[in-house]
């Protein structure tokens, strides 16, 4: 059992991390953005191609896949949302344009890269086994990185101007114009920003799971679970969802195993419940 | 637009769809188009279902969840129970319509992104059951499924068995415009009628709709019920046309393709999905000799059409009559 | 253009020397005439490696005939004109690519990759004259009244209990465990590897258990299992991109069994993928293994490297469908555009396995299974992965 709340507290914080860039663009934007998995699979390429093909060192690597993508995200928010928002009538429409670029970038990976799912050398060799508990050192470095990433952002969005300026914009957009916060800025910024997690994460994760062109979609569909468990657009509900999930699919499938392939029907079909119950998650914005 | 136009519009299209389409199709021997054509209908027929539940506020991703039922359904009835085809598409909708009625009645209280969630999680959730249920045959999918049978009316012989036919992809075809016109007008009727203003007041503002008295549960129940029906049928004649069903055959995809026909037709307009439909599906298949690239070339027009015409592709016509 | 992972500098070399192919094969192909060999199968999406190894092993035979002059048949040579569809793994867009191919007049299609797409253009090609050649294992696609689809590779319920039985009498296996994907494809193939392995007298200690193919962390999944302690651990139906994480994640729980799948696999991906951990690892693959592979496999897989930048091992069992149909054309010119010809020829084919050293033989098998002879016969190298390559620990033949 320990191994099993291990395991779960494991996926968990990578969960959170995936779910965080996630968020912050529903957050500012209300774009649900269906490319997140697709900027997380490019992120895990890039570290792919300087760490493990370059032989760099892997955090170069790193910083690398989340810089490219902060450019990304960035170029993204001012040229193509921007611009379909502001000629939308109604917001949902981003759906769309989210989705093409989800395609698009898909494309682009699967030309660049092939269709090969690709890995790099281990960062830390070795296992820590002991109190019945198993667990390889390289995830124990990735998952305090993520821990430290998650607390960096939380400090990140209170205190520093940037973070308060997009908080304020996730609040009431309208009053924080009115209050002279420049919105376009800062709603690149968090774009920007949500990318660069996206990447950061897919370059960290690269070292555990490896990365494949196809699974950007999946990935996006599993983030979108994440922060509706939690709450939409918000920072600390993205991280609740994170390991709410992780830790289902842990107990889960060791405690339902005997019942066969219904392990994942309970889940998911446990998730409608919950959301029926509690229409904003635990704790989003009585709206959508 | 005054009735006259209307008339001559529909008029048009009908001309279009059973006679010009056919001809044009006979006239280039492109007989691959046929099977083309009746998807696009098909899907353009579950499209008009998500734009229903749009028209009420819901972004509703779990339509392939009940195109999946709707396949099952129909594919159940007639290898096991020797049902005819005909009666299976009712059955169909009508079983989809009442299982939406008891997934509505929950879920329809969530808004915004958490229904669209819901929803996207829900065709997982069919797929699942698809596969762990007896009765679906699970893993092994229901195959080999006879075609549809012939329609006698005091013995006058109106619809031949479609396996008596030389081509049973044109009679697909007839099958598939038919159920698509009907399910338009209806839809067409419905948006035009007393419920369909009110639908369109929910859409902007559900607090003010229920403070004039209009009971706003039973009228979103009925339109996800009602879209629910379409996305069945539809299902239950694509297992008709591929005499398969898979736990795979309606996806996730699916569900979000479904949603991306209605943005991409235009949310305000209710041939959007139709036109919608047409262009996403077919473009692709014009894009199949480019290899390798047609995903690339795809998005990318995707992304310009999205940039251009953010409100649909049928905005380009209100923009010049404002124009 | 040798190594397209590196930057982005070789997408736009990529892209320029894929268009000089193109225009290549088509300036070139003036000289013959065209025969046109069709391909439906996934080439983009989360399963992308299956229909892409496909797809690229036809296009590199074919221009690897073309640019020598083409492939006479009868008395006429012809260029080889390969026409692909991308069904995005959809049994829909599945149906749509087979009548895009009798559109195209095309009787012999490679494809589909999985059990609903097979299953879905079995009306269009009987309905169209088309023989295809899927890979996928549902028996009543083959079995009589069907007859014309070909199984293009050796299915689960064939390698399987060869496997099996040689891990028992060799390794000492007697407690096995299962894992699939809940799709389709793979829990079919458990349920048959569960019923190979029990009718071999085998302990099955998980039947069960499943995980969602988008998984990235096996961790969870695997954790009771290894708690079981199996003797071996069947990955059933698994697809490459997983295979190195359920590896990784079984080695790091301290697992110590053996392990092995039915379906073919890629060293590259496992080496990076998993490392030495996956040493030991058992698949089936077709013939390029140091051991059997001939100088002409040595220069397809010479070929395909420099034409798509990287070899994938899949595609050693994927290389045979198109030469089964130009060689069964070959044996019966009449064939061509005739599939009641093929089907005749069929039963009586016979020709040199040019993959394979020694004087192996390409013929259609399969009437202990289907009753009826609708599989070409691919040699069934059992392969073991050892440091980054694959090694033969048996050779078996499917009857």
């Amino acid at each position: 059992m320990e191994q099993v709340i291990a395991n779960g507290l494991y996926l968990g914080a990578q969960y959170a991390l995936i779910a965080l860039g996630l968020t912050l663009i529903f957050g500012l934007m209300n774009v649900l953005n269906f490319a997140h998995g697709q900027m997380y699979v490019l992120g895990g390429f890039i570290t792919y191609a300087i760490y493990g093909q370059l032989g760099l060192p892997f955090p170069v690597a790193v910083l690398a896949s989340g810089v490219s993508l902060a450019v990304i995200g960035g170029l993204m928010e001012r040229y193509l949302f921007r611009t379909v928002i502001r000629r939308s009538h109604r917001e949902e429409s981003t759906m769309l344009l989210a989705a093409a670029t989800a395609f698009f970038f898909d494309a682009v990976i699967l030309l660049i890269f092939g269709e090969k799912q690709r890995g790099v050398p281990k960062i830390v060799k070795g296992v820590f086994h002991d109190f019945g508990i198993i667990l390889p050192y390289d995830r124990i470095v990735v998952a305090v990185v993520a821990a430290l990433m998650i607390f960096a952002f939380i400090l990140f969005m209170k205190y520093s101007r940037t973070g308060r300026a997009m908080r304020a914009l996730a609040q009431d957009r309208v009053a924080a114009q009115l209050m002279g916060i420049k919105v376009d800025r800062y709603t690149m910024i968090g774009f920007a920003l949500g990318a660069m997690l996206a990447g950061v994460v897919g370059g960290l994760l690269v070292s555990i799971t490896g990365v494949n062109s196809g699974i950007g979609g999946p990935i996006s569909v599993k983030a979108f679970l994440m922060i509706m468990i939690g709450g939409a657009g918000v920072v600390g509900g993205a991280i609740a969802g994170g390991f709410i999930l992780g830790m289902m699919e842990s107990v889960g499938l060791t405690v339902l195993r005997e019942y066969g392939d219904v392990t994942y029907l309970v889940i998911f079909a446990a998730l409608m419940i919950f959301l029926a119950i509690r229409p904003n998650g635990l704790m989003g914005k009585p709206w959508g | 637009m005054t009735a006259t136009r209307k008339l001559a519009g529909l008029a048009i299209f009908l001309l279009a769809v059973f006679v010009l389409v056919p001809a044009l199709i006979a006239a280039t021997g492109r007989k691959d188009l046929y099977y083309t054509l009746t998807s696009v209908a098909l899907l353009s027929i579950a499209s008009a279902g998500v734009w229903l539940t749009f028209y009420i506020g819901r972004i509703n991703m779990g339509q392939g969840a009940f195109a999946l039922m709707g396949a099952y359904v129909a594919a159940v009835l007639v290898t096991r129970y020797g049902m005819s085809f005909w009666w299976t598409l009712p059955a169909a909708g009508l079983f989809c319509a009442l299982a939406s009625l008891l997934i509505g009645l929950p879920i329809l209280r969530l808004r915004g992104v958490y229904f669209a969630m819901v929803s996207l999680v829900l065709t997982e959730v069919t797929r699942l059951l698809a596969l762990a249920v007896p009765i679906t045959e699970g893993a092994k999918g229901i195959t080999n499924i006879p075609l549809p049978g012939a329609i006698s009316l005091f013995g006058i012989t109106l619809v031949p068995d479609f396996s008596t036919m030389e081509n049973p992809r044109i009679a697909f075809y007839y099958l598939a415009v038919t159920l698509m016109v009907i399910a338009f007008a209806a839809m067409y009727r419905l948006v035009n009628s007393r419920i369909g203003h009110i639908c369109m007041s929910l859409q902007q503002n559900e607090e003010l709709a229920s403070s004039i008295g209009v009971n706003i549960v039973h009228l979103r129940l009925i339109a996800f019920a009602i879209s629910s029906f379409l996305g069945g049928v539809s299902g239950a004649a694509f297992a008709a046309v591929t005499q398969s069903v898979y736990p795979s055959s309606f996806t996730v995809t699916d569900s979000v393709n479904f949603m991306l026909n209605c943005f991409l037709g235009g949310l305000g307009y209710v041939f959007g999905p139709m036109l919608g439909t047409l262009t996403l599906y077919f473009g692709w298949n014009l894009l199949f000799q480019t290899g390798e690239f047609q995903l690339l070339i795809y998005s990318s027009v995707m992304i310009l059409l999205m940039l251009v015409l953010p409100n649909g592709l049928l905005s380009l016509g209100e923009g010049r009559r404002k124009g | 253009m040798m190594n397209r992972r590196n930057t982005l500098k070789t997408v736009a070399l990529g892209t320029v020397s894929a268009m000089a192919l193109l225009m290549g094969s088509t300036l070139h192909a003036a000289a013959n005439e065209k025969l046109k060999i069709g391909f439906v199968g996934v080439t983009s999406g989360p399963a992308a490696a299956w229909g892409t190894s496909n797809v690229r092993s036809m296009q590199t035979l074919a221009a690897w005939y073309n640019e020598t002059g083409g492939v006479k048949i009868g008395d006429k040579t012809y260029d080889i004109d390969i026409v692909t569809f991308d069904d995005q793994k959809d049994p829909k867009r599945a149906v749509e690519g087979m009548e895009k191919m009798a559109q195209e007049g095309i009787h012999y299609v490679v494809g589909p990759n999985v059990d609903d797409g097979a299953a879905a253009v079995r009306p269009v090609a009987e309905k169209n004259n088309i023989i295809y050649f899927p890979y996928a294992f549902p028996k009543e696609l083959y079995t009589p009244p069907a007859s014309n689809a070909i199984l293009g590779m050796i299915a689960n319920y064939q390698s399987g209990p060869a496997i099996y039985k040689y891990l028992k009498e060799n390794k000492g296996v007697k407690k096995v465990a299962f894992v699939a994907a809940n799709e389709s494809d793979p829990l079919s193939q458990r349920d048959g590897g569960v019923a190979a392995a029990k009718a071999l007298g085998l302990e099955v200690v998980a039947d069960k258990d499943t995980y969602q193919n988008d998984t990235r962390d096996f961790t969870p999944v695997l954790t009771p299992i290894v708690a079981l302690n199996p003797d071996l651990l069947v990955l059933s139906g698994v697809a490459p991109a997983n295979a190195p994480l359920l590896i990784r994640s079984a080695r790091e729980l301290g697992y110590e069994g053996l392990i092995s799948t039915e379906t073919a696999q890629d060293a590259k991906v496992l080496e990076e993928g998993a490392g030495e951990l996956a040493n030991g690892f058992i698949s089936v693959g077709g013939a390029s293994t140091p051991a059997i592979a001939s100088d002409r496999m040595k220069e397809f897989v010479a070929r395909y490297t420099k034409m798509f930048g990287e070899y994938n091992d899949e595609s050693n069992t994927k290389v045979y469908a198109l030469d089964y149909i130009l060689e069964t054309m070959k044996a019966n010119p009449a064939a061509i555009d005739n599939i009641d010809e093929f089907k005749k020829t069929i039963d009586t084919f016979s020709a040199p396995n040019p993959y394979v050293k020694g004087d192996a033989k390409l013929n259609y098998v399969g009437t202990t299974s289907f009753g009826q002879k609708r599989q070409i016969s691919v040699p069934m190298v059992v392969n073991e992965y050892k440091d980054g390559a694959f090694q033969t620990l048996f050779v078996g033949s499917v009857d």
